[in-house]
């Protein structure tokens, strides 16, 4: 294996992308991501906020801390992983997590890796999908990807500019990825839009170090709410309403999501009043 | 003089007749109340050790030429092994040596569960044994995998007999009760996931081979280890030092040291076999899954005339049969007992003993049974436990009991219940709740050791014991103090080595103060007899009039007070020698813990959170040796109890049997920001004057045993909704709060006046 250290985004030449870390090694010590080159990016990837984008190489501990960012976005970071997880990690490596669906990180051929079946829906799934989880069951981890759907930022990477729901796409049988990102492109900066209040929410197995069972973001938005959920589709989902959830497709042991997401969502939308 | 006996030997709330040779105990009790040190708080001689990263743990040790092993483990729940080809893995660099099945004890070639250990590498680095390891050839025949308890015990794959036990006539008993109550209790598969994994180091000296590994028993891995190996005992040493935590699961030597055993046999190195923290989740031992299917019947008055309790425990491939059942046995005065316990044999991996076995899952059961039938008799709990008292463990009578004290002493904690209910909000409801510990945790013979006091004035005492982390030293030590009327900081404690230290009994079964304590006093106290003959001759007193008091030699009429390296120190470099064994356990008594938690909680009925925000632990133990170190058990037990009670569950693929939860951040342990704010612990501490010359019992794990049951019946009182199933997780919150409320709605319609 091969680490490079580029000096500018025009040198990259494919490899698994280094961050923080702390996702891409845990992947890489269980062969679940196969590396002949790594490439650390932290030279080539802005950090901290400058005039309203933040740098995708911001790493979580700041920005739980930052007063130029919206409530819901602080509060998702405070409440994401471990302190010592959100000194490393960072906001862009936060964003591309992949799921936490013991099958998948246990390797089995589930649809997420190629296979032709999802193990969860069958199987183990208590924490697992309320929404569109017919062909994968996987929920998506991010707080933090839920928060930036809620406030409608814009992502930035060497490549393009796209609004942070087009990042994400559900699995199908003809592509199995959850994002959009190309082979080569890196995320660089996330632009987040002046809101008029937010919250983010989250519903824990404890009181830290957890990822979201289910995570709720709120924004008040030139007069529009918005809510987006984490932990409930296999990718951060957005809800128009609390009746939407009326419409989840929860499997037999994901139901007890449906009220905890109810309840957490008249909260969210109690708080941006 | 030696005494040949035959005794029933419990370890674990396992019972086996034994012969023992006991040495008369003919120590009297200290009286009751803190002395000079024991009974006073003292922090743990290796903190500083500890803190400083000096104390070397297993885990830190590597010897010179050492050699790392991995483990080829069964990605199959049930396979046999049709054919091995260990050349691939050979071939590789750096590997020294492989073994397959059957070449070291613990390797098998069938696998009974996910996880079973098949085949072994040894290499230079580890890195290069796992890549070994994943070449090794393997053809597997897939077998029937079972996994569900019921079924099992119903086509008799059980590990043995079904456990059954009768008194009085329970059918009769209940067809005549004016209440019943009956509810079925779930509990969980919960991991021990001890900090430092588990792990052996092995190394031949010629034809000794020495053993270092982190466990909870030196001797029975020295036996252990003797056995398999069919070499002479003496011929093993075996070495902890220091040690990462058990909890039960660390009192065999297990696959991992035969593997290092016999990998550094054939390589001529030593071998490091060290589990990571993966195979800690799958093949480490756990606390089995039970099924309780539990009536009870009782009088108007609160009366109880009947328990019945059919028991499945979910052993798994191999592990014991563990008393679920002795809660509902022992714990109340109740002249109609049944209970019938089955261990199924699934394919799943094994059972190991875990911080009270059985108790902890049948407490959960019978004790919110109780206070279901308080509800439904409208008995305050306290009270219907008080009107249930048990006299006698079922005739026989108790070395001690002072579970009324501890409800006495509860009645504070458990007054505060009308104020904690008026905090509770729309959301937030709060609610109070208690349930009683019982528990074994006497100790027993044999056991042993040295002291000695040097010239300095300075005792040592010597036993080959280990320390699993529960301040052990430090305990041994305050008794050697007090006895021999030393100050605490000049007694040290050298513990943790077969080769150089007498036989200690195992620490396991809240046994190790109550089985090591007394022979340290003796050991001290027969030192401190040849200090007074010494002094006697050299001052021209009667030894009668003489005594050791910190640290000084001193006559009754207060003419003499010598310290006591002036007196040792005539002797130059030679050195008192003390020796002490254990005494006998009393005859015809049963020797139990007991205790009482009275927990705090808040539920948040929108969401199904569920925060412990206040617990008190009251605990009957016998005499307390340092209430610090006491205090730290208790904090202990309860927070492992808070994880087995609200997160923590290791999850099976339902299909294949293969662990889901084998990583720290699936396998959700209590972190510390789950801790309640408030943990109060208490202490009876009146010495149990029929135990040995301390009157010291264990308290490694009663605190653990009421944690869940005393959450959930805390649940009930703030909500009204009955769990029946841990862990109490959202979702099995959410799915008693909806039950409690259509209940409510029910009773409501058929409460409401017909129409008109």
């Amino acid at each position: 294996m091969e680490l490079l250290r580029p000096s500018s985004v025009e040198d990259l030449d494919g490899g698994v992308l280094l961050h923080g870390g702390t996702e891409v090694v845990p992947l890489l010590r269980d062969g679940l991501l196969d590396a002949e080159r790594l490439v650390d990016v932290r030279g080539l990837v802005p950090r901290g906020v400058h005039d309203g984008v933040i740098g995708a190489g911001t790493t979580l501990a700041e920005l739980e801390v930052e007063p130029a960012i919206p409530d819901a976005l602080r509060e998702a970071c405070r409440l994401a992983a471990s302190p010592q997880l959100r000194n490393m990690g960072s906001l862009a490596g936060n964003l591309l997590q992949a799921t936490r669906c013991w099958y998948w990180r246990l390797d089995y051929p589930c649809r997420l890796h190629g296979g032709d079946r999802c193990q969860a829906r069958d199987g183990e799934h208590r924490e697992h999908a309320i929404f569109a989880n017919d062909f994968c069951a996987s929920a998506h981890p991010s707080d933090v990807a839920a928060a930036l759907v809620a406030l409608g930022a814009r992502l930035r990477t060497n490549r393009r500019e796209l609004a942070i729901e087009e990042l994400y796409r559900l699995p199908d049988e003809g592509d199995r990825s959850t994002t959009t990102l190309e082979d080569g492109e890196l995320l660089l900066g996330v632009e987040v839009p002046q809101v008029e209040s937010s919250t983010y929410l989250k519903a824990m197995d404890r009181k830290l170090w957890s990822f979201p069972q289910v995570g709720v973001a709120a924004a008040r938005v030139g007069g529009e709410t918005r809510l987006a959920l984490a932990g409930v589709a296999p990718i951060p989902w957005r809800i128009g309403g609390v009746e939407e959830l009326d419409r989840a497709t929860p499997l037999p042991r994901t139901e007890w999501k449906v009220p905890l997401a109810q309840a957490l969502v008249r909260r969210a939308l109690a708080a941006l009043a | 003089m030696a005494r040949l006996i035959r005794t029933e030997k419990e370890v674990e709330g396992r019972f086996e007749e034994v012969w023992i040779v006991v040495e008369e105990d003919p120590l009297e009790q200290w009286p009751e109340g803190p002395l000079t040190v024991v009974g006073r708080p003292a922090p743990r001689k290796d903190a500083g050790e500890r803190v400083r990263g000096e104390a070397r743990y297993t885990a830190d040790l590597r010897l010179p030429g050492m050699l790392q092993a991995a483990v080829l483990r069964s990605p199959h729940a049930h396979a046999r092994v049709r054919r091995i080809d260990l050349a691939p893995a050979l071939a590789l660099p750096g590997v020294r040596a492989a073994i397959g099945p059957g070449e070291a004890h613990g390797l098998v070639d069938e696998a009974g569960f996910a996880g079973a250990p098949v085949a072994a590498v040894a290499a230079d680095t580890f890195r290069q044994a796992l890549v070994a390891v994943e070449a090794i050839d393997v053809e597997w025949e897939e077998l029937e995998v079972v996994l569900d308890p019921d079924a099992a015990v119903e086509r008799g794959l059980v590990t043995d007999e079904a456990r059954r036990y009768e008194r009085g006539d329970v059918e009769k008993a209940l067809a005549g009760a004016d209440v019943v109550v009956e509810a079925t209790y779930r509990t969980q598969t919960v991991l021990h996931n001890s900090m430092e994994t588990h792990q052996a180091i092995c190394e031949w000296q010629g034809d000794t081979l020495h053993v270092f590994i982190s466990t909870q028993y030196i001797w029975g891995i020295r036996q252990a280890v003797a056995e398999t190996l069919d070499m002479p005992e003496d011929k093993v040493r075996v070495v902890c030092e220091f040690m990462g935590g058990g909890f039960g699961s660390k009192n065999s030597p297990d696959e991992y040291t035969f593997v290092a055993a016999e990998l550094a046999k054939r390589t001529g190195r030593p071998v490091r076999c060290a589990l990571t923290r993966r195979e800690e989740n799958t093949s480490a031992g756990n606390r089995n899954a039970t099924i309780q299917r539990l009536r009870a019947g009782a009088r108007r008055d609160g009366t109880i005339v009947a328990l019945d309790g059919e028991f499945t425990n979910s052993v798994g491939w191999s592990g014991w049969n563990a008393s679920t059942e002795g809660p509902m046995r022992m714990l109340y005065d109740c002249e109609n007992v049944r209970t019938v316990t089955h261990g199924a044999k699934l394919n799943t991996p094994p059972m190991k003993a875990f911080r009270a076995p059985g108790f902890v899952e049948g407490t959960f059961g019978l004790e919110c049974l109780l206070d279901e039938l308080a509800a439904r008799l409208d008995v305050d709990p306290l009270e219907l436990r008080r009107r249930n008292y048990a006299g006698s463990n079922d005739g026989t009578p108790f070395s001690s009991k002072n579970l009324e004290e501890c409800y006495r002493r509860a009645e504070p904690h458990w007054e505060r219940r009308h104020e904690v209910h008026a905090r509770s909000d729309a959301t937030w409801k709060r609610g109070v709740g208690m349930a009683s510990q019982i528990w074994y945790g006497g100790g027993g013979p044999p056991s042993y050791a040295w002291l000695r006091l040097g010239s300095d004035g300075r005792a040592t005492v010597v036993t080959a014991m280990q320390d699993i982390g529960t301040g052990t030293r430090t305990a041994m030590a305050q008794i050697g103090a007090e006895e021999l009327g030393l100050p605490l900081e000049h007694v040290e404690v050298v513990l943790g080595d077969s080769a150089r230290g007498p036989y200690a009994a195992i620490s396991a079964g809240s046994s190790t103060t109550p089985s090591m304590g007394p022979a340290v006093r003796a050991a001290a106290a027969d030192a401190k007899r040849q200090v007074i003959e010494i002094a006697a001759q050299r001052y021209h007193l009667e030894e009668r009039v003489l005594d050791v008091r910190e640290g000084k030699v001193v006559s009754a009429d207060g003419n003499l007070s010598e310290p006591v390296q002036d007196v040792v120190g005539l002797l130059e470099e030679a050195q008192i020698l003390g020796k002490g064994a254990r005494g006998p356990n009393p005859t015809g008594m049963s020797v139990l813990t007991f205790g009482v938690h009275v927990v705090e909680v808040a539920v948040d009925v929108e969401t199904g959170e569920v925060r412990v925000e206040r617990v008190a632990a009251i605990h009957d133990v016998g005499r307390i040796i340092n209430p610090l170190g006491a205090s730290s058990q208790v904090e202990g037990g309860v927070i492992q109890g808070i994880g087995h009670t609200l997160s923590e569950e290791r999850l099976l693929d339902p299909e294949t049997g293969r662990i889901l939860t084998t990583s720290l951040d699936a396998y959700r342990m209590p972190t510390i920001a789950d801790v309640p704010p408030e943990i109060i612990c208490e202490f009876v501490d009146r010495p149990d004057e029929h135990l040995t010359n301390l009157g010291s019992k264990g308290l490694g794990e009663p605190p653990i045993v009421p944690v869940a049951a005393a959450i959930a019946n805390a649940i009930r009182d703030a909500t009204g909704a009955d769990v029946h199933e841990l862990p109490i997780s959202r979702e099995e919150m959410l799915r008693a709060l909806r039950e409690a409320e259509e209940r409510a709605r029910e009773k409501e319609k058929r409460g409401a006046p017909a129409a008109v």
